[in-house]
């Protein structure tokens, strides 16, 4: 594939590289074509309604999901695929995914181990740092995310949003290049969206690169760099928030916006649009 | 029955016990190994798996026994009814086992492992340290189970020979023309030690039905 | 190899008189276990103490006994009580006795499991005793308890096999006769497994068709 030099500059300096990238299931297309990348720093948020193909494009970055078509870079690196086109071993594939962190919409904690031990569990038997210099890090994180007085409590006795807390804390505790966030808050009562939220704010400003598909506009509008509108799984529009709310250039955005004004995480969109 | 009796059935009770150990030991691991190849669906092997689960689920035990102790020394390989009889107890229960494992690995929740996944941990390190643990808790009860039911069927043993319980019993029966009362005994050894087994096992469940209610 | 299976073959009447064996003693002792299993579930779930408690001793002592002992008690012992029964008899009696305790354990098991508003709907139209019991309890408990009670069948199926060793001519028997006086014991049995096996299939077909009816109903 000719690349020309501007081009490979971009994607070198590009955290996350997606090109060209295709996915069905079945005779379903989810992802038809996709292609953008994600800046060191960046905040996108992916939008879009339900069957977008969000979710989809989303784990076909950390090689979850494998695409049909197209392919993934991560630091300009390939992911998933070998330089000469195979799959990439197991080890391989791993070694690339401890650089991509994902906070998952149900938690997925590990029942059996405790809030430390969810965050201390792969830095000490993936990335091979010793017990204390884990513990270390995971009481900072957990202290981060204001979970100081949990650190030995089992997953089953916290609330939705603690426990997704423990999962961007888990996350973190990789020191990846950039942290995936499928939906983070759709799962929880509305009452606890907002202490999840916060730490992801305060994850986006500290400069993190983070990409989320999430409905909770309020989030995409003060935290994001970038927005990613995507529709029947492709990219339909993309723009700054502030441009992507107020007027929004193509139709179906504007339908979507307009559905989505009625609705709680849309507070202020509809005003701007009026 | 003399004292001398008693300590014969008792001594065939040191067999069966042994027997029955060795075969719930090589029994569990076997039957993991082939709930993994079914899970993780191994071309060719996951198929000959599942049919010689079906197989061995419907075969008597007494029948593969006695196929053991009589084919195997017909094709040219040798072997005494100890022997015999520990493979044939661990083919059975490691059939049963396999799909007590199974069920628990078909019910692990898919989204752990797609966390293990995407902290970059190998197909080792997430059996060894994410769903292992746990699926040993979801099996427990059901594999002790198994156990109460391996030891249950051990009077087979007797059928080719093996010095066990049973054949303690037979045996005095036959010289003291009293075939009742070595029988009693046998049975009088047998249900305390099926029964701790029962109580072990619905202990584990109670406690497992209050945790999942908190 | 093959000529072993030939050998085999020309004994398939010994074989065939052997299978009709297991069938016939599987199919009296199920059907007559889960009658009598019925009713002694009925004590099992009673309140007053004594039957009760007679009915939990009983299931718990069958449960923790293994079955070639219980034969061999049968069999050794109805003499002593004057009765005289033939091989055949005392193990189709052995295999009733024992799993009545499994079946009764089993229905005990599913009716907890069981809703209660049809029975006291039940009750509230007159049914009482016995005759709720038997058309308001028992129907939907045996169709929800299918699939258990059919693997309780194939249990029933392979503890039958035990049964040679008190020289009753079952499967397992004929097989084991053909294979002393022809020396072809590979073929001999795998033709018995290969029976059982499909014996197997026959009830788990039958159990899929009593969890569809059992669907239909829900």
């Amino acid at each position: 594939m000719n690349l020309s030099p501007d081009a490979l500059d971009e994607r070198e300096r590009a955290v996350l590289s997606v090109s060209s990238v295709s996915k069905s299931f079945g005779a379903l297309q989810v992802l038809k074509d996709v292609t953008f990348s994600v800046a060191r720093g960046e905040t996108v948020c992916l939008l879009g309604p339900s069957g977008s193909g969000k979710s989809t494009l989303l784990r076909c970055i950390n090689w979850l999901e494998r695409p049909d078509a197209g392919r993934v870079f991560l630091e300009g690196e390939q992911v998933g695929l070998t330089a000469g086109g195979l799959s990439m071993s197991d080890r391989e594939l791993s070694s690339m995914r401890t650089r991509i962190g994902m906070v998952f919409q149900h938690f997925a904690l590990w029942p059996h181990l405790t809030v430390l031990q969810n965050v201390m569990e792969a830095p000490v038997h993936v990335q091979g740092r010793s017990k204390r210099e884990a513990r270390e890090q995971a009481e900072g994180l957990l202290a981060r995310v204001g979970l100081s007085d949990k650190l030995d409590v089992f997953p089953a006795r916290l609330s939705g949003g603690q426990k997704q807390r423990v999962g961007i804390a888990r996350a973190l505790a990789m020191r990846p290049a950039l942290i995936l966030f499928d939906e983070p808050t759709s799962a929880l009562d509305p009452e606890l969206v907002g202490e999840v939220l916060t730490v992801m704010r305060d994850l986006a400003h500290e400069g993190m690169t983070m990409i989320v598909v999430t409905h909770e506009m309020s989030f995409a509008r003060e935290a994001a760099n970038r927005v990613i509108f995507m529709d029947h799984g492709a990219i339909v529009e993309t723009g700054r928030p502030e441009t992507f709310f107020r007027s929004p250039t193509t139709d179906r955005a504007r339908q979507f916006l307009l559905r989505y004004a009625s609705s709680p995480g849309a507070a202020g969109v509809a005003g701007a649009l009026v | 029955m003399s004292a001398a009796d008693v300590l014969a059935i008792l001594s065939g009770a040191v067999t069966t016990l042994t027997l029955s150990a060795i075969g719930i030991l090589l029994g569990l691991p076997l039957g993991l190994a082939m709930a993994l190849i079914r899970w993780g669906r191994v071309p060719l092997a996951s198929q000959l798996v599942a049919a010689y689960v079906s197989l061995l689920r419907a075969t008597p035990l007494v029948t593969l026994l006695l196929l053991l102790f009589f084919a195997l020394p017909n094709v040219g390989v040798p072997i005494g009814p100890v022997s015999a009889g520990i493979i044939a107890l661990t083919m059975n229960t490691s059939a049963f086992n396999c799909e007590v494992w199974r069920a628990s690995l078909m019910d692990f929740p898919k989204d752990q492992l797609e966390a293990a996944q995407s902290v970059g941990m190998r197909a080792g390190l997430r059996f060894r340290r994410i769903v292992f643990p746990q699926i040993v808790q979801a099996s427990l009860p059901a594999l002790i189970n198994e156990m109460s039911l391996l030891i249950k069927v051990t009077p087979v043993l007797a059928v080719v020979g093996v010095v066990d319980i049973t054949r303690a019993a037979v045996r005095i029966g036959a010289q003291t023309y009293e075939p009742l009362p070595p029988f009693l005994v046998a049975i009088a050894i047998y249900v305390p030690i099926v029964f701790a087994l029962v109580t072990v096992q619905r202990r584990i469940e109670r406690r497992r039905r209050l945790l999942a209610a908190t | 190899m093959i000529h072993d299976f030939t050998v085999v073959w020309t004994e398939r009447s010994l074989m065939l008189s052997g299978l009709a064996n297991t069938v016939i003693l599987s199919v009296l002792s199920a059907v007559c276990a889960l009658f009598l299993g019925a009713m002694l579930a009925m004590l099992l779930l009673r309140r007053n103490k004594a039957p009760v408690v007679a009915a939990r001793v009983f299931v718990d002592a069958m449960r923790c006994t293994p079955f070639l002992l219980f034969a061999y008690i049968v069999y050794y012992g109805l003499p002593s009580l004057g009765i005289s029964f033939d091989n055949w008899s005392s193990g189709l009696l052995a295999l009733i006795i024992y799993n009545t305790a499994y079946m009764a354990e089993i229905l005990r098991g599913a009716a907890a499991s069981q809703p209660p508003q049809p029975v006291e709907a039940g009750m509230a139209f007159g049914f009482s005793g016995f005759g709720l019991y038997r058309r308001i309890v028992l129907p939907p408990l045996i169709l929800s308890a299918g699939p258990v009670v059919g693997n309780q069948v194939i249990q029933i199926i392979k503890d039958s096999a035990f049964l040679t060793i008190i020289a009753l001519p079952e499967l397992t028997h004929a097989a084991s006769s053909i294979q002393s006086r022809h020396y072809v014991p590979f073929a001999a049995f795998i033709s018995a497994v290969l029976l059982y096996w499909a014996l197997c299939l026959v009830v788990e077909t039958g159990v899929t068709a009593v969890g569809r009816r059992a669907d239909a109903r829900r």
